[in-house]
């Protein structure tokens, strides 16, 4: 599904990817991790489609596409969904609004017609139900004075809906509380489907204990270090990162 | 102020002395004499500082050039009918004027509701000249500007609003101002005169509309007057949509008494070259202002804002929201001014300007102002200007939004916070429409 060779990436005159491999197939759940500063908050962008960000080699593929020229909304559209670490506050638009205005977007692009608006509020109540979620969500603004907790159920309230193929996960487990760790990673394992990939990048060793990762990759200085089964997260969270580094074995 | 000077705009001047000259007035009438004197007074004050320069610090980022160089004509009064005049239908009370005189015929037929009276200054100025004169001189409570100069001159029509002691009014009063071109070649002016005078403990909602369209060029030389006694509550929605080939200006003194409270509400959305003044007086304790807008100026437009605010009495309180979207070509202008009298003890002011620019030529001018001759006083001003959020519309195309899409939903989310306080729903709707159709454009580039 997901094929990255090599990628180099340049942010404000900095290398921060230098030559990332990384290979996602359906139906896998990976893990990225990696200390601060390591580019896991990079990839996660470059694969969204964010300005700013300066691919200066290497290449990925995307369901046998060069993703790399496709515009943030036609990434969306072809499946492509980044759940952001700092989900963003935008007064004025509701959050129905945008749910609805995305997946038509997609429908659109598929060839669909516009969602029916009862079947849509049925689906968004039912989603909402899985992320506990109040009603007052409906009407509320798009992140605007929601908690941190709240905006992070949010983004996978979008992702429930949106249903995507390829799903980022940047950092969604930073500054949740244990209760809404435990509805997060419910929302996120009930989208897991042999047709769908779903990539996570966390600090943190914590989140896959909720969300079982098939691989668990290590990024550090731009690179993925060392890659492995879910054990390999148990050994990070005992030894920290500085051994991976060290290790000679890694490539 | 700018002073008399004969060498750059004597032939603007004389076009106006040669029109004052020609007009015929009623003069058999009991009192004429007074009212001529009076409009003669307005035309002397008119001439003495001329239109206003850019030296003028009020002026400073409006440009009258082009306006001076036009030889607008007095409107004259074409046959109208009904589906001549656009209005927004269900808003209350409705008074129609076209080319600045009032039509009984397109307003609301129904008698008026106890406690309200509404009078046709034509129809007064016909009947009893004298005592309009002496009206109208006391109806002004700020030293006249240039353009309520021009207006005290030429002003042959309006409406006076009288709403007694205690009344609460059950609907809006509905004053839409409508053009209509006889000759697309001839440049029309007209010079409304409105004045709401509202009782103690009165309270009423008032929208003035001011339309048109692009079939030739006018002036609208609006000037309107409120006048609150204590515990007075008015609203006033005021929606600028004229034709792009109109230039508007809009000139109004509020004045409060105790505790009276003034909202209003302005949209400033068409006109080639608008210009909205409001100066308010808080002249007795309890009273208290709020005002808020949007200035939208997209193509060439230039739209200003214009306000000041006098806390002429301890215990007043000011509120200002404005926010400006310029696209195009498009040049908008914020000037707030905040002055506190020093025996002005006690008072808060709030003022807040935002201001979106859509592209790289718009331009928006803020220059909020205090004034502060009291020390125990709570003031604060903000200002910011700058362009749609990168990462929020980043946000939103990453959920599958078109990049124009994208836009159109930022713009019109920033104007939201102004229409969301729109208390008549009609006028809520059509602005909601007005504002999405205006910026869906915008955004894809096109204004």
């Amino acid at each position: 599904m997901l094929v990255i060779d090599n990628l180099k990436v340049r942010v404000g005159g900095k290398e921060v990817l230098k030559g990332l491999n990384l290979t996602v197939n359906a139906g896998e759940v990976h893990a990225i991790m990696g200390p601060n500063g390591s580019g896991k908050s990079t990839l996660a962008q470059v694969l969204a489609g964010r300005d700013g960000y300066e691919v200066t080699g290497g290449s990925v593929t995307y369901q046998s596409r060069d993703l790399l020229p496709l515009a943030p909304e036609e990434r969306a559209r072809e499946g492509v969904f980044l759940a952001f670490q700092y989900p963003v506050e935008i007064p004025g638009v509701n959050n129905v609004y945008l749910l609805k205005a995305g997946l038509n977007a997609i429908r659109k692009h598929r060839g669909e017609p516009e969602v029916d608006a009862f079947e849509f509020l049925a689906l968004v109540r039912d989603k909402m139900k899985l992320m506990q979620m109040d009603e007052s969500f409906l009407n509320r603004a798009v992140n605007e004075g929601f908690s941190g907790g709240e905006k992070k159920r949010n983004e996978i309230l979008q992702m429930a809906i949106l249903e995507p193929k390829l799903a980022l996960l940047d950092e969604t487990d930073s500054g949740l509380d244990i209760d809404a760790l435990r509805i997060v990673s419910n929302g996120v394992n009930s989208l897991r489907r042999a047709d769908r990939a779903i990539v996570l990048v966390t600090h943190y060793q914590r989140l896959l204990d909720y969300i079982e990762p098939d691989h668990v990759h290590v990024l550090s200085g731009g690179r993925i270090l060392k890659s492995g089964d879910k054990s390999l997260a148990l050994e990070l969270e005992k030894r920290g990162y500085d051994w991976v580094k060290e290790d000679p074995a890694a490539a | 102020m700018s002073s008399v000077s004969p060498f750059n705009q004597p032939p603007a001047l004389d076009h106006y002395r040669t029109l004052f000259a020609e007009r015929t007035t009623n003069v058999d009438a009991v009192g004429a004499d007074a009212l001529t004197a009076l409009r003669e007074a307005s035309l002397d004050r008119f001439f003495a500082s001329g239109f206003p320069t850019q030296r003028d610090e009020a002026w400073k980022y409006t440009s009258l050039r082009r306006l001076e160089t036009r030889r607008f004509t007095l409107a004259d009064a074409p046959p109208v009918a009904t589906e001549d005049v656009r209005w927004i239908p269900d808003c209350g009370y409705r008074i129609v004027l076209v080319n600045g005189r009032m039509l009984p015929t397109l307003s609301t037929p129904a008698p008026q509701p106890p406690g309200l009276t509404i009078l046709s200054l034509a129809q007064w100025m016909q009947h009893s000249p004298g005592e309009v004169a002496e009206f109208l001189s006391q109806s002004a409570f700020a030293a006249p500007g240039p353009f309520e100069n021009l207006n005290g001159a030429f002003s042959d029509d309006g409406i006076v609003i009288d709403i007694a002691d205690g009344t609460t009014l059950d609907r809006p009063l509905y004053i839409v101002h409508h053009w209509r071109a006889s000759k697309p070649s001839v440049s029309q002016m007209a010079h409304p005169r409105i004045i709401v005078r509202a009782g103690r403990q009165s309270q009423c909602s008032i929208v003035t509309h001011y339309t048109g369209d692009d079939a030739a060029e006018s002036l609208t030389n609006a000037w309107v007057s409120f006048d609150l006694a204590a515990g007075a509550h008015v609203e006033h929605l005021r929606l600028q949509e004229e034709g792009s080939r109109t230039f508007h200006i809009y000139s109004s003194q509020v004045r409060l008494a105790r505790d009276a409270r003034f909202t209003s509400h302005d949209f400033a959305l068409g006109a080639s070259l608008g210009r909205s003044s409001t100066l308010v007086q808080l002249a007795e304790s309890g009273a208290s202002v709020n005002l808020s807008g949007l200035f939208a100026p997209t193509a060439t437009q230039h739209l200003d804002t214009h306000i000041r605010i006098d806390h002429a009495a301890a215990h007043t309180q000011s509120q200002q929201d404005y926010r400006g979207i310029a696209a195009g070509r498009g040049r908008g202008v914020f000037n707030g001014k905040v002055i506190v009298q020093p025996h002005a003890q006690k008072i808060d002011a709030k003022q807040s300007n935002r201001n979106l620019l859509l592209s790289a030529t718009a331009e928006i001018d803020s220059r909020p102002e205090l004034e502060i001759y009291a020390d125990d006083v709570k003031c604060s001003h903000g200002a910011t200007t700058g362009q749609l959020d990168p990462v929020s519309l980043f946000y939103l195309r990453s959920r599958g939004l078109g990049e124009e899409q994208a836009r159109a939903l930022l713009i019109r989310a920033f104007a939201h916070s102004m229409l969301s306080t729109v208390k008549v729903g009609p006028v809520r709707t059509w602005l909601e429409e007005r504002v999405q159709r205006r910026f869906d454009l915008s955004a894809s580039g096109i204004s």
